[in-house]
C-alpha cells in the first residue's frame, strides 16, 4: 500500500475514531442527567465525524476520476486492439485502489460505519435517560 | 527496560503506528519496548509497563483503563488526533516518555 493512502486512511480512522468516543461518551453525560452536555458531545461528535467524512469522500471523488479515465483509455485502446486488462493494470494508482482494496482501508471505513451506530444509539440513549429523569421526577412529586 | 503500549478497538491501526515508532526508537538507540494490544487484552498485560497510550478511537475507555492502570502505577494517555491521524511516530514518542517520566 503506498504511503499516500496509508496516510489517508489514518486520518479517516483518528477523525471518525475520536468522533465516535465523543459519541460513546454522551451516553455517560445522559446517564449522570446532564444532557445539554450529552447533546454537545453529539454535535463535537459530528464535527469530527464531517472532517474524516470529507477525506473519504475526497477518495472516492478520485477514484471515480480515475475510472472515467480507464473507460476512456479502454475505448482508445479498443480501436487499436490492445488488451484491455493490461491498460488498467499499467495504472498504479488504479491498481493500487481498485484491485486489492488495502485491508487498512476496510479499517477506517469500518470504523466510519461503527462511528454512524454509535451515534444512532447515544441518541436514543439520550433521549430514554431523559424520559426516565422525568418519570423519576414524577414519581417522587406525587 | 521501558515498556509502551499502545491500545484501540482490534489493535490494527496501532500496530502499523508501533512498527513506527519502533523503527523511531532505534534510530535513538532508546531501550524500549513498544506493542500495541486491542482493548479486550491489553488487561492482561499492565504489570511492568511503563505506560499506556489510547488511540483517539478508544479515548471513552480512558476512566476504566486508568482504574486497571492504578494499582500498578501506570500512567494512561490518550494520543493527540492530529498526532495520530499524521502517524507522527516521533512526536508519539516524546510526549509519551515525557509523560512516563512525570508519573
Amino acid at each position: 500500500m503506498n504511503e499516500e493512502l496509508e496516510a489517508i486512511c489514518f486520518e479517516i480512522i483518528s477523525q471518525v475514531g475520536a468522533a465516535k468516543s465523543n459519541y460513546v461518551l454522551s451516553i455517560a453525560k445522559a446517564r449522570a442527567g446532564d444532557f445539554e452536555a450529552a447533546r454537545q458531545m453529539i454535535a463535537e461528535g459530528d464535527k469530527l465525524f464531517r472532517d474524516g467524512h470529507a477525506v473519504h469522500m475526497k477518495l472516492l471523488t478520485e477514484e471515480a476520476a480515475e475510472e472515467t479515465k480507464i473507460r476512456v483509455t479502454t475505448k482508445e485502446s479498443d480501436l487499436k486492439g490492445t488488451d484491455i486488462i493490461t491498460g488498467v493494470a499499467e495504472n498504479d494508482s488504479v491498481q493500487a485502489r481498485t484491485g486489492a482494496v488495502p485491508l487498512l482501508l476496510l479499517h477506517a471505513e469500518d470504523q466510519m460505519a461503527s462511528a454512524e451506530t454509535t451515534k444512532l444509539m447515544a441518541l436514543n440513549f439520550i433521549d430514554v435517560y431523559q424520559e426516565l429523569l422525568s418519570l423519576k421526577q414524577e414519581r417522587l412529586t406525587k | 527496560m521501558k515498556r509502551i503500549l499502545l491500545c484501540c478497538n482490534a489493535g490494527m491501526s496501532t500496530s502499523l503506528l508501533v512498527q513506527k515508532m519502533q523503527k523511531e526508537a532505534a534510530t535513538r538507540s532508546l531501550e524500549v519496548e513498544i506493542e500495541a494490544f486491542a482493548l479486550n487484552e491489553i488487561m492482561e498485560q499492565l504489570e511492568n509497563t511503563s505506560i499506556v497510550l489510547l488511540g483517539p478511537q478508544i479515548s471513552y475507555a480512558k476512566a476504566e483503563l486508568e482504574q486497571a492502570c492504578a494499582p500498578y502505577n501506570v500512567p494512561v494517555a490518550v494520543i493527540a488526533m492530529i498526532d495520530y491521524g499524521r502517524m507522527n511516530a516521533s512526536k508519539i514518542l516524546d510526549d509519551a516518555l515525557a509523560l512516563e517520566e512525570q508519573a
